[in-house]
């Protein structure tokens, strides 16, 4: 990678291996509680400590929203783990879900047609945009500009139509199953996909105009929390934050699941590692994704009549489902879905979701419960971003900040 | 400033996950034999644990970061009651090397579950920070030096139950609770 | 003596019709207008409606009037820790005082109605900036009263601020004074006749005054001491109920204070109207022409909202010392030729 990484805030080079102890208080120094109960906090607190109007230490403490995901995890059997895991980020329901349907396919041996394969891949992508232009909003409002909000809250319900009309659910699809998808595409849905690829595109220019080249904008992100490059890979972010900082690293490339590997898409990598690079990744990924949808689609539209759930499943289908899913395109859940028993094993499933990369370390004993479901999300792993980034910054940063690492709570605290 | 941008197509171009996974894997297995660590192997699908003892987990820590592992993706801890046992593995990989990115390797230890204990290694990978708290107060496993040990996601009287243990059991609520089981089911 | 007589003599009395009429309804009105259309205008730029359903065929006008009923009627909470007095004293004294350069500003060139005897009118600029710099003491004293970190913060972002633009403000005001070479309000807008306006002559000191006004009613884009996203509503954070419409109506009756100096000074005040005799020719109709001018301005002020975030304090405070001083003074050295030359 060439591009140098320009470092601000007291940052040095040679951070490496140096872990900042909290509970670091000087003299002079004021403690700003910020959250859970803040405009500006989200479900979380960040406890910063503040010297005149510089940051001197961010303790993130997070937790607020915590949700026993993993305990609950391993006592509602393979299944009903789905619908419960997508919770942790409703927007991006595809994308955090699906790791977890394809360690378990793994664990069981079984792996959806083609067809599925698109099929996921669309609503991905549809998830992917939705959730980075929930980012965005947020974001926005975060350094005060109502207008991108509005817009982009008001876009984003354009992808979230998209996705009703592809699972029958605005947010919480539950689409994946293992060995399949639950719909096919509607008629009529490639025409729609086609006219919300065209609208996007024409508002994202417009996005530029009035939010990425706001001079207002850019001199509140420029050269503001930068991450250099070997701190990034050393704190393990992810996501569009690691690649804000110069790290070319995208599940999609790393390890192409699904029918990743049979399409065009660039994966765009900026080395600035500021908020400003940061959010010109997500930008970049929107129009990114747009392009993957459309070539989905196309394909979709091209090879229709072809399964959407694997053959082993498929045939242990009753007459009248298997008359449904040929009729309607609607894999139904069987009953022995529910009891269903997998294979001993450990398998590490992962995806990339808008925020980054999802870990599921699924352990099975071979009973009808998962033995051990461990989930490390993109925010949970990007929090401690907080804690190296915050220091040496104004107060009137860290909007800025946490808006430019699109941290979600409810994801983070599972 | 901007146009300082790069494509990562190229730099890490589509290819296959066991390649990568297979070079992350030797590389791993060279460098704790490097240090004279031994390990056995547990093979998963889609990572490989390479168990250590918990006397040498740090120096093989040291060896992987050495060898190009730099981030700590997750600390996973599963409970073993029947085996009295806790195993805690950090699966690691690397962002910077690019012939190893993304392969998962696991550096796993057993701990006893009555007394479990082992050194922290966020002095060698800063991101097993927040990772080593969330075990510490789901599995109750204590990181010696670790910077700032404390629950991360619970308040503290849940933490010292170590709800993720497995005799922990989740109590439902409902009004039928102390109803015998057989008479509920009819 | 007539009713009508008595009562025209009362409203005719400068410190009944500028401070109370224009001064406290005028300027409740326009507030409560600059904040419908602040809504409205953001609303037609972020493709959505606004205010709408509380009253569709005014667009929406009545809901203001609702919001300010219920923060008339809600329960000011006075929370334990706070210091009383300076606390509950801290909003009314800066609205009252930020109203109170109306008391010496002149709305018309009939002597009969100037608030001011006419040796006091020389330095009628002079005086209603003088007072117009004291409200936002109080800002910072109702954040300090307050005893809360965010409304610490929030206070002493004001404080920086005040800083900054108070003497951008003043300077760019003297450029006015120095290209008429006066501070009697009346002879600036005299050397305003025939749309010789002095945003025309002299638009570098205008343009200082605008920002000026623009930050220190902390309006968009500098919108820094109760920057929500990190210190809730900066001074004001503890603040609820009639108390907090005060602090807040107080940012828009100053913005509109200074939006009349502004016209005053800039705009050609009166102009086109030459006042007449009597009270209505010579006094109301004149003031109103101000006030349509001033209202202008405060809505141009409300639209920036729709388009810009917010600078971040020391950019904002770099801005003010490092580009609009040097402007301001360059409005005064462009007033100063301008009137060496005799253009004015």
């Amino acid at each position: 990678m060439s591009g140098e990484v320009r470092v601000y805030g007291g940052w040095r080079d040679d951070l490496g291996l140096r872990v900042i102890p909290s509970k670091r208080i000087g003299k002079d120094v004021y403690e700003v509680f910020i959250g859970p109960q803040h405009p500006g906090s989200g479900h979380m607190r960040i406890i910063i400590r503040v010297d005149g109007d510089v940051i001197v230490e961010a303790d993130p403490d997070i937790g607020y929203v915590h949700r026993t995901m993993e305990k609950l995890g391993e006592i509602r059997g393979w299944i009903k783990p789905i619908p419960l895991f997508e919770r942790m980020a409703i927007h991006d329901a595809c994308n955090i879900t699906l790791p977890y349907v394809r360690a378990v396919e793994k664990l069981m041996g079984v792996e959806a047609p083609l067809r599925a394969k698109y099929l996921r891949v669309l609503l991905c992508e549809i998830n992917r945009i939705a959730s980075h232009l929930y980012g965005f909003a947020i974001f926005s409002i975060f350094l005060g500009h109502s207008t991108m909000y509005m817009w982009a809250m008001g876009d984003r319900e354009v992808f979230i139509q998209l996705a009703e009309e592809l699972t029958g659910a605005r947010l919480t699809h539950s689409y994946p199953i293992p060995g399949g998808v639950r719909r096919d595409i509607p008629q009529g849905f490639p025409d729609m996909a086609r006219r919300a690829v065209r609208y996007m595109r024409k508002r994202l220019e417009e996005y530029r105009k009035m939010f990425l080249e706001n001079p207002v904008i850019r001199s509140r992100l420029e050269g503001v929390g930068v991450i250099p490059k070997n701190l990034a890979a050393e704190l393990g972010l992810v996501g569009p934050n690691a690649r804000g900082s110069g790290i070319a690293y995208d599940v999609r490339i790393i390890e192409p699941y699904e029918v990743y590997d049979e399409l065009d898409f660039e994966v765009p990598v900026y080395t600035e590692g500021d908020a400003l690079a940061r959010t010109y990744v997500r930008v970049e990924e929107i129009a990114q994704s747009l392009r993957i949808i459309e070539q989905v689609v196309d394909w979709l539209e091209k090879k229709p009549r072809e399964p959407i759930v694997d053959e082993s499943i498929y045939k242990k289908y009753p007459p009248l489902h298997k008359k449904i899913l040929e009729s309607q395109g609607r894999a139904k859940l069987l009953p022995w879905m529910a009891t269903m028993k997998v294979p001993a094993g450990a398998a590490i499933g992962r995806g990339e979701t808008g925020r980054g990369e999802i870990i599921y370390y699924v352990e099975s004993d071979g009973g009808v419960n998962p033995y051990r479901v461990r989930i490390v999300t993109p925010s949970a792993r990007n929090v401690i971003a907080f804690k190296y980034a915050l220091p040496g910054h104004r107060v009137m940063d860290l909007p800025a900040i946490y808006g430019s690492l699109d941290y979600f709570p409810p994801e983070a605290d599972r | 400033m901007v146009e300082a941008r790069e494509r990562a197509e190229g730099v890490v171009g589509p290819r296959r996950y066991e390649e990568v996974l297979k070079a992350a894997r030797s590389r791993a297995e060279e460098a704790l034999r490097a240090v004279g660590v031994s390990f056995s192997i547990e093979e998963g699908k889609g990572f490989v644990d390479l168990v250590v003892d918990v006397d040498s987990v740090v120096r093989a820590a040291e060896a992987l970061k050495a060898a190009g592992f730099d981030h700590v993706v997750s600390v996973t801890a599963v409970d073993y009651p029947k085996r009295k046992q806790i195993k805690v593995a950090y699966h690691v990989t690397s962002y910077l090397d690019p012939e190893i990115a993304g392969g998962i390797v696991g550096l796993a230890v057993y701990l006893p579950r009555a007394s479990p204990e082992m050194p922290s290694l966020t002095s060698v990978w800063v991101s097993a920070e927040f990772m080593e708290r969330e075990v510490y107060e789901f599995f109750g496993v204590h990181f010696r030096g670790h910077p700032d040990l404390r629950p991360l996601l619970l308040v503290p009287e849940l933490a010292e139950k170590h709800p993720l243990r497995k005799d922990f059991v989740v109590r439902e609520e409902s009004i039928y609770e102390g109803v015998p089981e057989r008479v509920r089911r009819g | 003596m007539a009713v009508h007589e008595a009562l025209a003599a009362i409203i005719g009395w400068p410190p009944i019709w500028q401070v109370l009429i224009i001064g406290f309804i005028g300027s409740l009105v326009v507030s409560i207008f600059a904040v419908w259309f602040e809504r409205k205008a953001a609303a037609r730029v972020q493709r959505r409606l606004g205010p709408y359903w509380a009253s569709p065929r005014l667009g929406g006008l009545l809901h203001l009037i609702a919001d300010l009923a219920r923060y008339a009627f809600q329960y000011p909470i006075i929370p334990r820790r706070v210091d009383v007095v300076p606390f509950l004293a801290a909003p009314i004294a800066g609205l009252i005082i930020a109203l109170l350069p109306l008391a010496v500003i002149p709305f018309t060139s009939n002597p009969s109605y100037w608030p001011l005897p006419p040796a006091a009118m020389e330095y009628s600029l002079l005086i209603a900036l003088a007072i117009a710099t004291l409200p936002p003491i109080f800002i910072i004293a109702a954040g300090w009263a307050s005893n809360n970190p965010f409304a610490v913060i929030g206070g002493v972002r004001e404080a920086f601020i005040i800083v900054a633009y108070e003497l951008i403000a003043i300077l760019g005001f003297l450029g006015a004074a120095a290209a008429v070479g006066s501070f009697n309000l009346v002879e600036i807008v005299a050397a305003q006749e025939g749309f010789k306006w002095l945003i025309l002559l002299n638009p570098i000191a205008f343009l200082a005054v605008f920002i000026a006004i623009v930050m220190s009613t902390s309006a968009f884009p500098f919108e820094i001491p109760e920057s929500e996203a990190e210190v809730v509503a900066g001074p004001f954070t503890e603040y609820s109920g009639i108390l907090y419409a005060l602090n807040m109506g107080g940012a828009y009756m100053r913005r509109f204070v200074l939006a009349i100096l502004t016209v005053l000074a800039f705009l050609g005040g009166w102009q086109p109207l030459t006042p007449g005799e009597g009270l209505l020719w010579g006094y109301i109709l004149p003031s109103i022409v101000v006030v349509a001018k001033a209202v202008v301005i405060v809505l141009a002020i409300s639209f920036l909202r729709a388009v810009y975030g917010r600078y971040r304090l020391d950019q904002a405070l770099d801005m003010a010392w490092k580009i609009l001083l040097p402007l301001a003074l360059a409005g005064i050295a462009l007033g100063l030729i301008e009137a060496s030359i005799g253009v004015v």
